[in-house]
């Protein structure tokens, strides 16, 4: 839909939904106008060019720099959205950031893929095969000496998704929600009962974890009253693995990985399958 | 074009993990990204000497240039402490700060950033901010919820307050002032002497010229007749000091005491 343009300025992208693009990271990064109810309709474009939403319509006529700018626009979206841990709908991103300029999306995809790793060390990957939906996968390896220079903790649940998804490796790849609960209580953790920490834990657990995608929760059939479990969702495969797992669970027991040899060999298994993705079967139900 | 004569640098994952890190702050001060700087190459490269900042930061810049970012380097208005945030090149709209704030609390920053760009001490008091409230766009917000909202723009760095009033934090200023310049051109003041955007700071009580308190220290420094730089006048305000990061380390002043000691200056 061709927007009209402003005060000579142009409206085209920038005069959609007013929560389009927003900070990079958290730094705030600034980007879109204030909507189009603004009285201040001076916004979008810097001095030094704009989105003309004329010549959009003739793709082949944009210039080099309405390119860059789009790619750049991509690249801070993808960064926004992960920041988030939620999942990037490919909808989401024709929507949201590529617009008038769909005949030439693969393209524009693809430069902003190599400039988010060769910048700032992001794979972007595809969550689920088919699914459209996309995460950032750290190229480099978080380190524990990392939290002492963020500005963001991290994510302080880290910690409890980390032991949940142990709970989940070491029960055989599936758990039942009550057990967890039972382990987790020993912590001092409850479904019921605020945590000063986790805020809500059962909707950290059973609702914003899985809408990350770090976990399934299904119910389990023919239960009354309905019980649910826990499995690995698709992203933990992604951003770990089972052997980082084990060696999580056998640093907290103080103990070796070897010291759970069905777990390990699985983890081994695992590793392999990394190693080289063709000789693997199937995708295996963990 | 811009950037075409200039030599892009390269990445390693060096600057990469420094650009990860970098990003989960909003706004840095010179010692943190040092600091940063340093861990980075700890990590990587325990051998490597650790270039100067202003190159390493130079080549990050000159690489991040096509994706129309950079980290800016500004300086804090109190107290002229240099500071480093990641800052959007391509738009000169607000900040939506989208991510973290809904539609009614981002308008609720439009407007008390008006109430402070239109002051003339650069504070706006919490009780006429919240008489805008009805005034905001999307959802109905109470003035108890507002009360809420302005403390997260202060935790979040993008206000300061001071006994109850509200003034941009030096990360609004780094971000975001080419859109204010180019928003309010009639009511934006400048500073005689760095001639950025003044939010706050001293004036000539006879011409009305002004200067941003770190830019007062320095054009005075050990000048015992400090006089107005535009009509001659006899300067009638109290001289800061210079920012001296070494004097800072070695007072060992905590952050909270020395925020105590700085004083509201007109």
């Amino acid at each position: 839909m061709l927007q009209k343009p402003r005060n000579g300025a142009c409206a085209s992208a920038q005069a959609h939904s007013s929560r389009d693009l927003g900070p990079v990271g958290d730094t705030g990064v600034l980007n879109v106008s204030s909507g189009p109810s603004s009285s201040k309709d001076t916004l979008n474009s810097s001095s030094q060019g704009s989105h003309s939403s004329q010549t959009a319509t003739y793709p082949g006529l944009r210039t080099q720099k309405q390119l860059e700018l789009k790619v750049a626009e991509l690249v801070q979206f993808l960064l926004i959205k992960d920041q988030k841990k939620m999942p990037i709908k490919r909808t989401g991103i024709l929507k949201h950031v590529i617009r008038d300029y769909k005949d030439i999306f693969p393209d524009l995809l693809k430069l902003a893929v190599e400039r988010l790793e060769y910048v700032f060390g992001y794979k972007l990957v595809e969550l689920e095969p088919k699914r459209n939906t996309y995460i950032l996968v750290n190229a480099l390896e978080p380190l524990e000496e990392d939290a002492s220079v963020r500005g963001d903790q991290g994510t302080p649940t880290t910690g409890l998704l980390m032991i949940i998804l142990g709970l989940i490796f070491m029960n055989g790849n599936g758990i039942a929600e009550s057990e967890v609960w039972d382990f987790l209580q020993r912590l001092g953790v409850y479904p019921t009962r605020k945590h000063f920490i986790f805020g809500d834990p059962k909707k950290l657990i059973t609702e914003d974890f899985v809408r990350q995608r770090y976990l399934e929760y299904q119910r389990i059939p023919h239960t009354d009253p309905a019980e649910y479990q826990f499995q690995w969702g698709p992203r933990t495969n992604l951003e770990t693995s089972k052997m980082k797992v084990l060696k999580f669970v056998a640093k907290v027991h103080n103990q070796d990985p070897t010291d759970w040899p069905a777990q390990y060999c699985e983890a081994l298994v695992d590793e392999e399958n990394r190693a080289s993705p063709e000789l693997s079967g199937p995708i295996l139900s963990s | 074009m811009q950037g075409s004569t200039r030599r892009v640098g390269i990445m390693t994952d060096i600057h990469r993990r420094f650009l990860q890190l970098l990003m989960t702050h909003g706004v840095l001060e010179e010692w943190e990204v040092q600091r940063l700087q340093n861990h980075c190459f700890k990590v990587h490269d325990r051998n490597a000497a650790v270039e100067k900042l202003e190159d390493f930061i130079n080549n990050i810049n000159s690489i991040l240039e096509s994706l129309y970012i950079e980290i800016k380097k500004g300086i804090t208005e109190d107290d002229g402490r240099p500071i480093y945030a990641l800052v959007n090149l391509a738009t000169t709209s607000v900040s939506k700060m989208a991510t973290d704030f809904a539609e009614n609390e981002l308008d609720l920053f439009r407007k008390a950033l008006e109430l402070i760009i239109d002051s003339e001490t650069g504070f706006a008091s919490s009780t006429n901010i919240l008489n805008l409230v009805d005034q905001l766009k999307g959802k109905k917000m109470r003035k108890k919820e507002a009360e809420h909202v302005l403390q997260k723009f202060v935790q979040s760095k993008w206000l300061i307050e001071k006994e109850g009033e509200f003034t941009l934090h030096g990360r609004a200023i780094l971000e975001m002032e080419q859109f204010i310049r180019e928003t309010y051109p009639d009511a934006v003041k400048m500073c005689n002497i760095c001639h950025s955007l003044l939010i706050r700071g001293q004036s000539c009580e006879t011409c009305g010229i002004r200067m941003h308190l770190p830019c007062v220290a320095k054009y005075f420094q050990s000048n015992s007749e400090p006089r107005c730089p535009h009509c001659n006048d006899y300067w009638p305000h109290e001289i800061p000091e210079v920012f001296d990061p070494e004097k800072e380390r070695e007072a060992g002043v905590s952050k909270s005491t020395r925020k105590s000691l700085r004083s509201r200056q007109h």
